[in-house]
C-alpha cells in the first residue's frame, strides 16, 4: 500500500506543528499532574496560561555564562536534542494514507535518533564547563548506554509481525491485534526505557536536585527554556511512536485514524509525564544493574516469544 | 505594545522564582514560602530572579549569597526579610530591598514586578566580575596546561590523579559543596572529591551558624529541658518536624508535588491527623513511590549507632532507644517505643512517618499531663543534651559514611538523617557560655 508522500516543506511545518502543540500539551498535564499531587486545585484557566507565563518569564531573563565555555556546543545541544525528536516523530505515520518520512528502513532512523539523546546531553552537560552540569553528562552517559539495548530490543519485537523495520507495515500488522497484546512485556519495557531516553522524572538523573539540576544548573533565560522545550518534543516523540508501534497506531473503531493516534499519545504522554510526580528517583546504579541484568533478558524474552508466535 | 513589553506583562504573572538563604529562626518560614503559590523556591540561583536573605544571616551564608546573587540572571533583586524587632545587619547588598514582618510573598512579588516593568533597575553584581587570575590553559578550547591541572588553582577545582579504593589511579575532582546547595540541610558546609559518580573524599567544613552570640532556640523541646511542658505540644512539634522532613526528603528525592502536600500537612496538624498522617505515609513509602529507591542505601548496624541517641535514625535501625519509654508520663499514656529494622534511608522514612502518627494519637490523649525539666528530652531528632545535640553526634559518623557512595546515595543518606546545623550551633554556644 502506499502512502501519500508530504512535500519536504509542508513535512517540516507540519513536524513542527505537531512538536509545538505537543510540547505545549506536555507542559498542561505536567503542570495540572503536579497540581493534583500536591493537593490544588487550580482552574481549567490557570493551567492553560501558567505554562506560556513561566515561558515568557525565561525569555525575558538573561541567559547567563560561565567561565570558558564551549558556547557552540552550548547552543548545539538543545538544537540537536529537538531535531532528534522532530526526526523521531517524523518517522511516525499519522494516518493509513498519510506519511511524513516513511522510509523502509523507518525503525532504524528511528533508533539513530534515540541512540544521539546521548550526544546532545552530554554536550549539554560539558559546554557550561562547571561540575554540576558535568557530572549530569556522565550520569546520562551511563544510563545511555544501559538503556539503549532494551529499549532497541522491545522496539525491534514489533517488526516481527510485520516483518518489517517500515513504522507503517508495523502499525499496519496491527490490525487484528495490537502489540500490546500481542507482545504484553514490549509496552512496559518501552515506557520504562523511554522515561530514561527524554531524562524525565524518575530517571532524570542527569538534571537532578542532588546535582542542583546537573546539566540545567548553569542555564537560566532562553537557554533553559530551549532546553525544557527539547525534552518535552523528545516525550511526545516517544509517546507518539509508543502508540504507533504498541496501541495500534492509526486502528480503531471510527476513521479519522490520525484522531486515535492523537488520543493513544496523549494517554502515553499522560502517563510518562505523571510518572515525575509519583514515583522518586531512581538510583543510576540500581538502574544500570537493572537495564542490565533485567530488562534487556526480560527484553529478549519478549522477542523470542514473539518470534515462536509467528512460526 | 512590543512584543517585549507584552512578554514583560505575562512574565509578571508567573510565580516568582527566587532562591532563598535564612538565617536559624527564619528557616521554617522560608520553608513555609512554598506553600504560596506567588512564589516558586528554586535550587540553583540560576533559575531565579530574586535572592531572598531572611533573617540575620551568618557571615559564611553572606558569602554563599553574594556568590549565588553574582550568577543570578539579570534582571535580578535582593529582598532582606527582618523581624519586626531587627536593626538591619550589616551586608553587601547596596540596593536591597527590606521587608519586615509577615506576608514576604507580597514584597517578593512587589520587586519582581518592578524589575520587568522598569521600575526598578536590576541588581549589579556584588563582587567585580573579573577572573581571579588569567585563565592559563592550553589548547583550541583552553582546556589543559601544566598549571591548570589539579588543585584548586586561582579558584578552579580541576581534576587530580589519586589511588582509588581498588588501588587504580583515576581522576577525582575535588568541589566545594554547600552552605547553600539545595540537596543538604540548610548550612551543611564540605568538600567533596569525586571520582566520577562516586565520593572518594568527603570533609566537614566550619557550621556556619556557629560563632554568633549565644542564643536559647525558640523550640518546646529546649525548653523541655529546662521546665515542664505540656506533653500535647511536644507531640505536635514533633509532628511538624518529621514531616517537615519528609517534605525536603521528598522534595530532594524529586517529588515536589508530594514535598509541598506534605508541607501543608506538616503545618496544620493537629490532634485528630493521625488518618491523614496515615495515609500520607502510606502512599510516600510505597515500593513504587520511594521505597525501592531508598532500600538498602545507608544502612546502619544497630552496633554502629549503640548509645548515640539519634532518634528514629536508631529506632529505625531496631535500636529501641528513646527517652520516653522511661519518663512517667508517657507510660501513662501507654506510649510504646516503635522501631523497623532495615536501618537504610526507606527504613528511616517509614520509621519518621509512624513516629509522626504515633505522636498525635499521644497528643490526642496526653490532655494536660506535662513532661521535662530533668535535663535530657527525646526531640524528633533524638536524645537532646544541654550540652549535646543528635546532629554533632550524626556529623561524627557523616564522612565514613558516605565515602565511597554514588552521590545521590550519598544526598539521600545525608537528608535521611535530619541534621539540624542551627540546632548544633545553639546548643555549642549555649554550653560554650554556660562553661
Amino acid at each position: 500500500m502506499t502512502a501519500t508522500s508530504i512535500h519536504p516543506l509542508a513535512a517540516a511545518a507540519l513536524v513542527g506543528a505537531l512538536l509545538t502543540v505537543g510540547v505545549y500539551v506536555v507542559a498542561v498535564l505536567d503542570h495540572a499532574v503536579w497540581a493534583v499531587a500536591a493537593g490544588r486545585r487550580p482552574g481549567v484557566r490557570h493551567l492553560m496560561v501558567e505554562p506560556v507565563r513561566r515561558a515568557a518569564l525565561l525569555l525575558v531573563s538573561a541567559p547567563g555564562d560561565t567561565e570558558r565555555t564551549d558556547a557552540q556546543g552550548w547552543a548545539l545541544a538543545p538544537a540537536l536534542l529537538a531535531g532528534l525528536a522532530a526526526l523521531a516523530l517524523a518517522t511516525v505515520p499519522p494516518a493509513p494514507d498519510v506519511s511524513i518520512v516513511d522510509p523502509s528502513t523507518g525503525f532504524v532512523v528511528f533508533s539513530a535518533a534515540i541512540a544521539y539523546v546521548m550526544i546532545a546531553v552530554f554536550l549539554h552537560g560539558w559546554s557550561p564547563n562547571a561540575p554540576w552540569p558535568l557530572h549530569g553528562a556522565y550520569r546520562f552517559a551511563a544510563q545511555a548506554l544501559s538503556f539503549q539495548m532494551p529499549f532497541l530490543l522491545a522496539m525491534l519485537a514489533t517488526a516481527l509481525p510485520a516483518e518489517s523495520l517500515q513504522i507503517s507495515e508495523i502499525v499496519r500488522a496491527q490490525e487484528g491485534l495490537w502489540n500490546v497484546v500481542r507482545q504484553p512485556l514490549g509496552l512496559p519495557l518501552y515506557l520504562v526505557v523511554g522515561i530514561g531516553v527524554s531524562f524525565w522524572g524518575p530517571l532524570n538523573l542527569p538534571d537532578a536536585e542532588d546535582l542542583a539540576g546537573g546539566t540545567m544548573a548553569e542555564v537560566s533565560g532562553v537557554r533553559a527554556l530551549s532546553w525544557e522545550i527539547a525534552r518535552s518534543a523528545m516525550l511526545v516523540a516517544l509517546a507518539a511512536m509508543g502508540a504507533a508501534a504498541f496501541l495500534g497506531g492509526w486502528w480503531g473503531p471510527w476513521r479519522p485514524g490520525a484522531g486515535w493516534l492523537v488520543l493513544k499519545t496523549l494517554v502515553l504522554l499522560a502517563v510518562l509525564v505523571s510518572s515525575r510526580h509519583v514515583v522518586a528517583r531512581v538510583r543510576i546504579e540500581r538502574f544500570v544493574i537493572v537495564c542490565w541484568t533485567l530488562l534487556i533478558p526480560l527484553a529478549l524474552l519478549n522477542i523470542f516469544v514473539s518470534g515462536a508466535l509467528l512460526l | 505594545m512590543g512584543l517585549t513589553h507584552w512578554l514583560r506583562d505575562v512574565a509578571t504573572r508567573a510565580p516568582v522564582p527566587v532562591f532563598a538563604g535564612a538565617a536559624a529562626e527564619a528557616r521554617e518560614a522560608v520553608q513555609r514560602l512554598r506553600l504560596d503559590a506567588r512564589v516558586r523556591l528554586v535550587s540553583a540561583p540560576r533559575q531565579a530572579s530574586v535572592l531572598l536573605l531572611a533573617g540575620r544571616l551568618p557571615e559564611m551564608l553572606l558569602d554563599a549569597a553574594v556568590a549565588a546573587h553574582d550568577v543570578m540572571p539579570t534582571p535580578r533583586a535582593t529582598v532582606l526579610w527582618l523581624d519586626e524587632t531587627l536593626a538591619p545587619p550589616p551586608h553587601p547588598f547596596a540596593d536591597a530591598r527590606v521587608h519586615r514582618g509577615g506576608d514576604v510573598a507580597s514584597a517578593l512579588v512587589d520587586v519582581h514586578h518592578a524589575l520587568l516593568r522598569g521600575g526598578q533597575p536590576s541588581e549589579p553584581p556584588v563582587r567585580p566580575d573579573i577572573a581571579p587570575a588569567p585563565w592559563r590553559g592550553e589548547g583550541p578550547y583552553g582546556q589543559g596546561g601544566a598549571g591548570m591541572t589539579g588543585g584548586v588553582p586561582y579558584g578552579r577545582p580541576m581534576a587530580t590523579r589519586e589511588d582509588d579504593r581498588d588501588g587504580l589511579t583515576l581522576d577525582v575532582l575535588p568541589v566545594p559543596v554547600g552552605p547553600l546547595f539545595s540537596g543538604f540541610p540548610d548550612g551543611l558546609t564540605t568538600r567533596v572529591t569525586f571520582a566520577g559518580d562516586l565520593v572518594h573524599r568527603f570533609e566537614l567544613g566550619p557550621n556556619p551558624y556557629e560563632g554568633g552570640e549565644a542564643r536559647a532556640l525558640d523550640d518546646p523541646f529546649w525548653r523541655a529541658l529546662h521546665e515542664p511542658v505540656p506533653i500535647a505540644e511536644l507531640e505536635v512539634a514533633r509532628v511538624r518536624s518529621l514531616l517537615r522532613w519528609t517534605s525536603e526528603a521528598a522534595r530532594v528525592a524529586g517529588l515536589d508535588a508530594l514535598s509541598l502536600r506534605t508541607l501543608a500537612l506538616a503545618e496544620r496538624a493537629e490532634p485528630g491527623d493521625a488518618a491523614a498522617v496515615r495515609a500520607l505515609g502510606r502512599w510516600l513509602t510505597h515500593p513504587l513511590v520511594t521505597g525501592r529507591q531508598h532500600h538498602g542505601v545507608a544502612a546502619l548496624d544497630a552496633a554502629d549507632l549503640g548509645g548515640l541517641g539519634l532518634g528514629p535514625v536508631s529506632r529505625a535501625s531496631g535500636i529501641p532507644d528513646d527517652l520516653r519509654s522511661s519518663d512517667p508520663a508517657y507510660v501513662e499514656l501507654g506510649f510504646e517505643t516503635i522501631c523497623h529494622d532495615d536501618g537504610d534511608a526507606a527504613a528511616r522514612w517509614r520509621q519518621r512517618l509512624a513516629e509522626a502518627e504515633q505522636a498525635l494519637q499521644l497528643a490526642e490523649r496526653a490532655g494536660s499531663r506535662r513532661t521535662g525539666g530533668s535535663g535530657a528530652v527525646e526531640s524528633p531528632r533524638g536524645r537532646l543534651e544541654p550540652d549535646s545535640s543528635p546532629t554533632s553526634r550524626s556529623l561524627v559518623l557523616l564522612p565514613d559514611l558516605v565515602t565511597g557512595m554514588e552521590w545521590g546515595d550519598a544526598v539521600t543518606t545525608i537528608v535521611s538523617l535530619d541534621l539540624n546545623l542551627p540546632e548544633a550551633a545553639a546548643i555549642a554556644s549555649v554550653a560554650g557560655a554556660t562553661a
